[in-house]
């Protein structure tokens, strides 16, 4: 029985572990940034990465993607890159160009009906439904439910102060 | 902060309306009230929100808007309902227990850790999250079966809550309704639950509009802070947005996200400004094996 159980767990590992290889394959440089020998403010900058440069991304750590790209190898800030190809529905050129400016795609989706899913029309023509509510509820985690559940998985929390906004950054 | 006098003053007729509907109440008192509420609320300092952007100062919607918690939850539920009529909540009793013991400990962490936070999964391949006010948060099964890590589950869900936090939606609402709506409650011809449905509209459209986009970036900031507060792994929600970044905007699955929120792409280029090296040297937990797994 337990054998058997394991079996689809395994299987799941196993192809989320493909699933992630594959999608972690390629990548775009979001914008210039420094790659590093390793994956650290202070490691030693090996080479840098311009806006657009297709990177091969090899492995993700924290707030880092290992990379591979014409300009050499190393470590750099994963929000500096973004997986996948250009976007999709752009033509490759364009994607590109969009994508240096920072501006693919943006303002260009338009809405259309008979979509399945959570369409607007859908959600525009929905009917409250008091049982799932109280359903929903049903389920809600206390302060200290939560703090317990944290503690297991030991999680510990720590003072974090927020993120300026852009214009305070600069 | 000096555009507040003219712009706010006009939503906030609104909501004294909306916060007086169930009972008689004289305007001129209420307004002057009010107004001296946000004289104090606007002197308050180190609220994550008073550099928002956007029409109106959010730091000024608890004390000059005048919403009640109870108010704002009533709405809040009535919205949630409104969803979970067109997509129910997945039959996994485990599954929805998990994401409120994540959530909750996510909102632990905010300014607002007493509210009774809810969270679901609703049953829809589409790829969303939704926020309602008062702590209603819903994200979709499409999204949900994206997730690798809980600390992803976390990034996403503490975005949500950034939004309840900032109390977001209840901006919008003051902007699209409050005229109508005030009219209505002068004339003295609705109740309170007619008020709160006039308020939301029809079904659930309120979750097909469009948020001022520096509050989807403001959420977005304070999503990787909220998780980080949490002990996970702040880079959880930049992560989803690396996978959905590269879904063609007019895959029906995306769609609705993709027209509510500043593609993927922008909203990575946004953090990637602001954080800079802030989260160097915070290790956090992604807890790859603790996520539930939906079945299939």
């Amino acid at each position: 029985m337990r054998t058997l159980r394991k079996v689809p767990a395994l299987l799941g590992a196993l192809l989320l572990a493909i699933g992630t290889a594959l999608a972690a394959q390629e990548g775009i440089a979001l914008k210039a940034d420094a790659l590093k020998a390793e994956p650290f403010r202070d490691a030693k900058t090996v080479g840098s990465l311009a806006t657009g440069d297709r990177v091969e991304i090899l492995k993700k750590q924290g707030g880092w993607f290992q990379v591979k790209s014409a300009r050499g190898s190393g470590w750099v800030r994963m929000l500096s890159v973004r997986r996948g190809e250009a976007r999709k529905g752009d033509g490759d050129a364009t994607g590109l160009l969009g994508l240096a400016s920072g501006r693919a795609g943006t303002g260009r989706v338009v809405a259309t009906t008979g979509i399945r899913g959570l369409s607007e029309e859908q959600l525009k023509e929905a009917k409250y439904n008091e049982s799932e509510v109280q359903k929903a509820e049903s389920y809600t985690t206390t302060r200290a439910e939560a703090r317990q559940f944290a503690a297991s998985g030991k999680l510990v929390s720590r003072k974090v102060d927020y993120l300026p906004t852009p214009e305070s950054a600069k | 902060m000096g555009r507040t006098s003219t712009s706010a003053l006009l939503p906030s007729l609104l909501l004294i309306c909306f916060a007086g509907g169930a009972h008689a109440f004289d305007l001129g008192q209420e307004l002057k009230k009010a107004m001296e509420q946000g004289t104090q609320q606007q002197a308050e300092p180190g609220r994550p929100s008073s550099s928002a952007g956007g029409g109106i100062d959010l730091g000024g919607v608890r004390g000059l808007f005048g919403f009640s918690e109870e108010e704002e939850i009533a709405i809040g539920r009535q919205a949630a309902g409104n969803l979970l009529g067109a997509a129910p909540l997945v039959k996994d009793a485990t599954l929805q227990k998990y994401v409120n013991n994540v959530g909750r400990w996510v909102a632990n962490q905010s300014e607002r850790p007493d509210l009774r936070w809810h969270f679901g999964v609703i049953d829809s391949n589409d790829i969303n999250a939704f926020a309602a006010p008062g702590g209603y948060i819903f994200v979709t099964k499409g999204l949900y079966r994206l997730l690798r890590t809980e600390s992803e589950l976390a990034g996403v869900l503490a975005h949500e809550i950034g939004h309840v936090v900032e109390r977001h939606h209840l901006k919008i609402l003051q902007q699209s309704q409050w005229l109508d709506l005030s009219g209505k409650l002068l004339s003295g011809a609705a109740g309170e639950n007619q008020v709160i449905k006039n308020l939301i509209g029809n079904g659930a459209e309120i979750f097909a509009r469009s948020l001022d986009k520096n509050a989807e970036y403001e959420a977005d900031r304070m999503a990787m802070v909220l998780a980080a507060r949490a002990g996970y792994d702040a880079f959880g929600l930049p992560a989803v947005l690396q996978d959905i970044g590269h879904a063609a905007a007019d895959d029906s699955s995306v769609r609705l996200l993709f027209k509510t929120h500043p593609h993927p792409d922008d909203r990575l280029a946004h953090l990637g400004d602001v954080v800079g090296d802030r989260f160097d040297g915070l290790k956090g937990q992604t807890l790859e094996k603790r996520l539930y797994r939906i079945k299939p």
